[in-house]
């Protein structure tokens, strides 16, 4: 039995470097597999829609904008997604990844969590669509 | 007139608030880096102080106001006037006069007292809880602490700080009353609360002990309170112990050597239960120190 | 004109509340315990606070998507909340798991239990009041999580599992970091194994407090680390063995003082025995796929699962009908069993050692709150959503 049995950790800890990282000043580099913002590939998706069904937090919606060219929008919710990566599996074209870099993802207003992928002028076809439900849903009530 | 500044400003009122300040800096920084942590930047105390004064103080239902809001200022006051008898920044004292010791050690035992009568004020469980710890720590550790303060009183033959400081000046009671050396300093931490000895403010038992109820202006003097007695206690440990203190750089050295020695006392040990405390206070603390008296009345009366 | 004359009792109830809100717990839940000066005569529990209705989701969610809800009942034991329910679903769908599979599917939960039994020693310790043990054996368990993390994408809910295997593989790499990951962690818990059974003021607080004897531990119905501190030699890893368990010799670890000294020494050799297995699945990690498919409606029928959760056996009830979406899942998490054991052991101690005790056994709230028990009057049978929605207005109309 001893009084003070972490006196040699304890000591040493005066001459050495806290253990604490300032984060942001120093930041840690994201291991490789770090389950960050998803991206999507427009060129490979098929449209099969699995990712949207196996979501567990529907945080996926893929739009059809052209069925003849097989033209796909992804309207992608950041603040939905748990990062876990099932949708990546499910895609089989594998045309989903989720990016090792971009993790500091909070903000202060909720427009950035709403993310569109696809052709520009799909975008700006799908947010006018957005807007235009919106106004209609307000002039209804 | 020089008195009043001396009261007001320094060595008493505004310095010892602001030493106090700076001593639980100190201290808070000292624990930290032994825990290998970075711990808080020097304006924390000062921070803490402005914020709490200005949050709004809530009084609860079931109190006497009268006592919730003057306990907080007696315990202030009763710390801020122990510091105008001893020797802060290493020069004399304010005011002295024989049989100082007693009083100055009679105020410090009213913050706790106050804090005391604060929780058991509260019809909250947790504070009478925390009351009736601090008024048993209280008595526990209060008679082996001053018999070790009045040990070099008896040595020096004077119950007067000033002169207590003088002779020890020419000799270091360190080496000639070690055990009084070793209840004083842990004395000090049962006095103050600090762990291994904060029962009576257990966070993960009873919140926060007899403060619970305390917010804002309350909670800021009782702090401010602790601080001052944190400091004043160093002071006196350090000039009956540690060959007295003649001049700033002495005063800084040395109490800055006592904090470091109760940083590492306090992040070595875990939490006595109330019942552990006053077993160790009544059984190890008190003999010894009545041994070490017993000693110095022997060898005093042989040396005559 | 007789008259009775009942005397009260003078002394009035003195009781202590610890929670819902309280700096001693972690999560919500209520202790009252009756206390006369400083000695606890009697203490209740009540749970429920963290009801969150996850066993009701489940049943308008596809199987794929439930592997995520059941993870995150908990962030402590997550990967085991997936693991019974992937083993249970396989059973039922009739699919064999590859061997590589099911080795990295144990291998990521041992590093778990590694990583939940350091952060008890932390918080167990932070109880008592010994902050500077809290603050190295959290800053050493960064070091489990930054292995985690490389391997698997994230700290905490690890989303290893898949329907059918796991979602990634191990190289050498991968290997070589886990392997000085944990040459690491086995000296520092060395170290704290050595702390925790010699520091004379920790001791005082934990030795002797706590008492349960192996009968009290049986009768109690005590599972995992803390029924195996009094001597109950249970552990599901030996008794039925589960994924790639059956190929690694598993020691058990018991100790027979039944106090808190011993909870915290089985947990910490427990410790060792995870470096041991890691290592030993490391060496011997089968080839193969990692990976089978999995149809995705499953064939109707019932089925139960164990797993070995840090806390002690965790026990999966799942039941399909033969569509994608299961009918019912029962979860019954090992804080259920170790949490009546509170109340039982509290009466007779002192109220400082209250944190101490429940720290003991380890619990973790968002665990428990599974199940709502309704006590019903004369009538039986299942109640419809609107009559249990009418209950709950009801009673608590009648409380105020």
């Amino acid at each position: 039995m001893k009084i003070g049995a972490m006196l040699g950790d304890v000591f040493r800890s005066l001459f050495r470097r806290p253990a604490t990282r300032q984060y942001p000043s120093e930041r840690k580099a994201a291991p490789q597999r770090l389950r960050g913002k998803l991206h999507w590939d427009a060129e490979k998706c098929t449209g099969c829609q699995l990712c949207v069904k196996d979501c567990p937090a529907q945080a996926i919606e893929v739009v059809m904008m052209d069925k003849a060219d097989k033209r796909f929008a992804m309207r992608y919710h950041l603040d939905r997604c748990t990062y876990c990566a099932q949708c990546v599996v499910s895609c089989r074209p594998g045309a989903l990844s989720m990016s090792s870099d971009e993790w500091e993802l909070a903000a202060t207003s909720k427009e950035p969590f709403t993310v569109y992928y696809g052709d520009e002028a799909d975008v700006e076809r799908l947010m006018v669509g957005l807007a235009e439900a919106n106004a209609d849903g307000a002039q209804e009530e | 007139m020089s008195e009043i500044l001396a009261l007001l400003f320094f060595p008493g009122g505004l310095f010892v608030l602001a030493g106090g300040m700076a001593y639980e800096w100190a201290d808070r920084k000292l624990v930290a880096r032994l825990q290998n942590r970075v711990g808080p930047r020097w304006f924390q105390p000062l921070a803490d102080t402005v914020k709490l004064l200005a949050k709004e103080e809530v009084i609860p239902s079931g109190v006497n106001a009268f006592l919730f809001l003057g306990l907080p200022v007696v315990a202030l006051a009763g710390a801020l006037t122990a510091a105008i008898y001893v020797p802060l920044a290493g020069l004399n004292p304010i005011y002295s006069f024989p049989g100082d010791l007693i009083v100055t050690l009679y105020l410090l035992s009213l913050l706790t007292l106050c804090t005391g009568l604060a929780g058991a004020n509260t019809a909250n469980t947790f504070s009478l809880v925390g009351a009736t710890r601090t008024l048993t720590q209280l008595f526990s550790y209060e008679a082996p602490f001053l018999l070790a303060l009045l040990g070099p009183a008896l040595a020096a033959g004077s119950w007067q700080i000033n002169q207590i400081n003088a002779y020890a000046h020419d000799h270091w009671l360190l080496l000639t009353q070690p055990v009084g050396f070793v209840v004083a300093l842990i004395g000090l931490m049962g006095k103050l609360e600090l762990p291994p000895f904060d029962a009576p403010e257990a966070e993960t038992e009873i919140v926060a002990g007899a403060l619970t109820e305390y917010s804002g202006r309350g909670l800021a003097l009782f702090r401010l309170g602790r601080n001052v007695e944190l400091m004043i206690g160093l002071t006196l440990v350090a000039s009956f112990y540690l060959g007295g203190l003649g001049n700033p750089l002495e005063f800084f050295a040395k109490t800055l050597a006592l904090l470091l020695g109760l940083s590492f006392l306090q992040s070595l040990m875990a939490r006595l239960r109330i019942d552990q405390t006053v077993g160790l206070w009544w059984r190890y603390g008190a003999l010894l120190v009545l041994a070490q008296w017993l000693a110095l009345i022997l060898i005093g009366g042989l040396a005559r | 004109m007789t008259e009775r004359v009942v005397m009260a009792d003078k002394r009035e109830k003195f009781i202590i509340p610890i929670g819902p809100q309280h700096p001693a717990l972690k999560e919500p839940g209520h202790f009252e315990f009756t206390v006369d000066d400083e000695i606890v005569t009697d203490a209740a529990v009540r749970l429920g606070y963290v009801h969150r209705g996850i066993e009701k989701a489940t049943e308008s969610r596809n199987w794929i998507q439930n592997l995520y809800l059941l993870e995150r009942i908990c962030g402590i034991c997550s990967h085991t909340h997936a693991m019974a329910y992937c083993l249970g679903v396989e059973k039922l769908g009739g699919v064999t798991v590859p061997p590589r599979a099911q080795a990295i599917r144990s291998l990521v939960a041992e590093l778990e239990r590694i990583h939940s039994h350091l952060l008890w020693l932390g918080v167990a310790a932070h109880e008592a009041g010994f902050d500077t043990l809290f603050m190295y054996s959290w800053r050493d368990r960064e070091t489990v999580m930054d292995v985690l993390e490389g391997l698997t994408g994230n700290r905490v809910n690890y989303s290893a599992n898949l329907l059918g295997g796991v979602k990634f593989d191990i190289n050498g790499d991968q290997g070589d970091t886990i392997r000085r990951g944990l040459d690491f962690l086995e000296e520092r818990t060395r170290y704290y194994l050595d702390v925790v059974t010699s520091d004379a003021v920790f001791l005082q607080r934990t030795r002797g407090i706590g008492l349960t004897t192996i009968e009290q531990a049986e009768r109690l119905g005590l599972v995992g680390p803390t029924a195996r501190a009094s001597g109950v030699a249970r552990d599901l890893r030996i008794d039925a063995p589960y994924a790639a368990y059956g190929d690694i010799p598993v020691k058990i670890v018991l100790d027979s003082a039944g106090d808190l000294e011993a909870r915290f020494v089985v947990r910490i050799k427990e410790l060792f025995e995870s470096y041991r297995i890691i290592r030993h699945i490391l060496d011997h990690l089968p080839e193969g796929e990692l990976q089978t498919k999995m149809p995705r409606r499953i064939k109707a029928g019932e089925t139960i699962s164990r797993v070995e959760a840090p806390r002690g056996e965790l026990f999966y009830f799942i039941k399909s009908n033969g569509t994608d979406t299961p009918e019912r899942i029962k979860a019954r998490t090992p804080t259920m069993c170790n949490m009546a054991s509170v109340a039982v052991l509290a009466v007779g101690h002192q109220l400082a050692d209250m944190p101490m005790i429940l720290a003991g056994i380890d619990p973790c709230f968002s665990c428990n709150d599974r199940s709502v028990v309704i006590r019903q009057g004369e009538e039986g049978g299942a109640w419809t959503w609107e009559r249990l929605r009418q209950y709950g207005i009801d009673f608590y109309r009648r409380q105020s």
